[in-house]
């Protein structure tokens, strides 16, 4: 009862509020599109874990990647395909394929980090994560959890 | 040769500062509605004239160079243009208020004169800029407002060397730059790299902050051909509207504040408590050290561990509350940071010229310190976490 008032959604009244689609560039492919895309990395980045090959089986995770609206089922596959290599890399390797990622790279990555945290399931490992996120971090610094936190365009 | 460091406050913040033009006084705001000016004697600085006309906080502070006036900017809607006056009664000289009709519904956040100190530009809440030139007949400034397409609060402004243009950094991630040509005036501009034909509220270029964070700091180069800004996405970029945008990540925490050194340099410094530098030119930037040399001894530094802010009270507090269940501070609670200042940087200006170039350079910050550094005493970033301990 007494948070009734907040159900009322003041921003229609006003025409010259911010949208969410306005705070970054969408992406210029369409949702259907960006779901094939996140299917058919899902092969590749099988098939690049299958020889071995982790860091072209995460800089391929992380171009590309789904962000936005409307593209939820497209962000759940991107997600499990970047916990799926996260996973399946040895402790010791962590700083040599960081070392192997460009900044942007480490910033995607340090969103799906954080996006990993924020889910449950199977594939989840906290302790893996927190691995991941303290080497990323001795790399690319708190500046890179900063733009983790300011990026709308989230994963 | 270490920076002197001045504590102003004993840790009351200092929201902006600006200094004269011999550089023998300084204005400063305390986090207050008050205007304090400071003047030299020797290594200290001695409060001499309190500016109280604002009814709340003071977010900006110019001094204009040439023509010897003060401008504030305030929460409470209003600036103010403070000039040096005989009193009709005393004789004395005081500092006289004027009051600038800024007509803006929202608190005023930053001011800067324009480089021949006929205009002066306010940045404001109330998504728009007021850009002020003096109308003689009525003895009052005036006030033109840039508007459009501007959708939230503009948080910092810088002039072109022309007087006619101006940068600005917003809330709404972008930073822009615009024409705010005054017919009564400014002369016609020559054409720039920006534009050529500028009326009133063109807009010469839009450019998003990379990673979506709030555009904090503008600033032109010297030449005006390149525009830096700093934004909350812990980045630095800088444009050339010829040949295109560079980036920098920074590893730090955000920046709040820059300023070019030269046409080739900038320092840039906020949240990380210290002034990082930059280089580079349209090929790409990219970050060359710190002024701050957190390696080498320290007068009253402690030496502990650990840079920047992960190691702070707070930190510290909560940090012990986990491991030992502590819950409550206790001992130590007051940690020293191994930089000069002790907490976020405000302001970073010019402070000093030789041949050209910005020779050295003042902060203020939030731990109440008014820095000055030499602007070439350049040190590599000790670690590149700057300590941090996970």
């Amino acid at each position: 009862m007494e948070g009734a008032f907040r159900k009322i959604d003041v921003d229609i009244y006003d025409e010259d509020v911010l949208q969410e689609h306005e705070l970054y560039e969408p992406d210029s492919r369409d949702p259907a599109a960006v779901l094939d895309d996140a299917r058919a990395k899902q092969t590749s980045v099988r098939s690049a874990l299958n020889k071995g090959d982790t860091v072209s089986a995460l800089s391929l995770a992380l171009s590309d990647y789904p962000f936005g609206l409307n593209v939820d089922d497209a962000k759940v596959i991107a997600l499990q395909v970047v916990l799926s290599i996260l996973n399946t890399t040895k402790s010791t390797d962590i700083p040599n394929v960081l070392k192997a990622l460009t900044p942007e790279q480490h910033d995607v990555l340090m969103k799906y980090i954080y996006k990993g945290m924020a889910s449950s399931g199977s594939d989840v490992n906290g302790n893996i994560l927190l691995d991941w996120h303290e080497k990323l971090t001795e790399i690319a610094g708190l500046g890179c959890i900063v733009r983790t936190m300011t990026d709308r365009k989230t994963v | 040769m270490a920076p002197e460091t001045f504590n102003l406050s004993q840790g009351t913040p200092l929201l902006a500062h600006s200094f004269n033009a011999d550089r023998s006084q300084v204005a400063v705001s305390f986090n207050s509605k008050d205007a304090q000016i400071l003047t030299r004697s020797g290594s200290s600085w001695t409060p001499t004239e309190l500016l109280a006309e604002h009814d709340k906080v003071i977010t900006s502070i110019d001094w204009a160079p040439q023509s010897n006036r003060i401008v504030t900017a305030s929460q409470d809607r209003n600036a103010y243009v403070w000039q040096e006056t005989p009193d009709p009664e005393t004789g004395k000289i005081v500092w006289k208020p004027t009051l600038v009709l800024l007509r803006i519904n929202r608190a005023a956040t930053y001011v800067r004169w324009s480089p021949n100190e006929d205009k002066f530009a306010v940045a404001s809440g109330a998504r728009a800029i007021a850009v002020c030139s003096f109308d003689p007949e009525n003895n009052w400034w005036v006030s033109k407002h840039l508007k459009k397409p501007i959708r939230s609060t503009v948080l910092a402004i810088d002039w072109h060397p022309n007087n006619v243009l101006i940068a600005a950094g917003s809330a709404d991630m972008k930073a822009r730059v615009f024409s705010a040509y005054i017919k009564e005036v400014d002369a016609k501009p020559p054409p720039t790299v920006w534009g050529s034909k500028l009326p009133f509220n063109t807009i010469c270029g839009e450019y998003t902050s990379p990673s979506g964070g709030w555009v904090h700091a503008v600033a032109f180069s010297p030449s005006g051909d390149a525009m830096a800004f700093a934004s909350h996405d812990s980045s630095i970029t800088v444009v050339y509207p010829s040949s295109g945008v560079c980036t920098v990540k920074m590893v730090s925490l955000p920046a709040m504040t820059l300023t070019w050194t030269s046409e080739q340099s900038i320092i840039a410094a906020g949240h990380d408590c210290q002034p990082y530098v930059f280089s580079g030119n349209e090929g790409g930037w990219e970050g060359v050290g710190t002024l701050d040399d957190v390696t080498g001894p320290k007068a009253g530094g402690a030496a502990r561990p650990g840079v920047g802010k992960l190691n702070s009270a707070a930190f510290n507090t909560f940090r012990s509350a986990d491991s030992r269940g502590q819950s409550s501070s206790g001992a130590g609670s007051e940690v020293q940071l191994l930089t000069t200042h002790q907490n976020s940087i405000t302001s970073v200006r010019p402070y000093e010229f030789s041949g050209g170039v910005v020779s050295k350079v003042s902060t203020s910050g939030l731990d109440g310190r008014l820095v000055i550094w030499d602007a070439n005493e350049v040190s590599a970033v000790s670690t590149k976490l700057g300590g941090l301990s996970v």
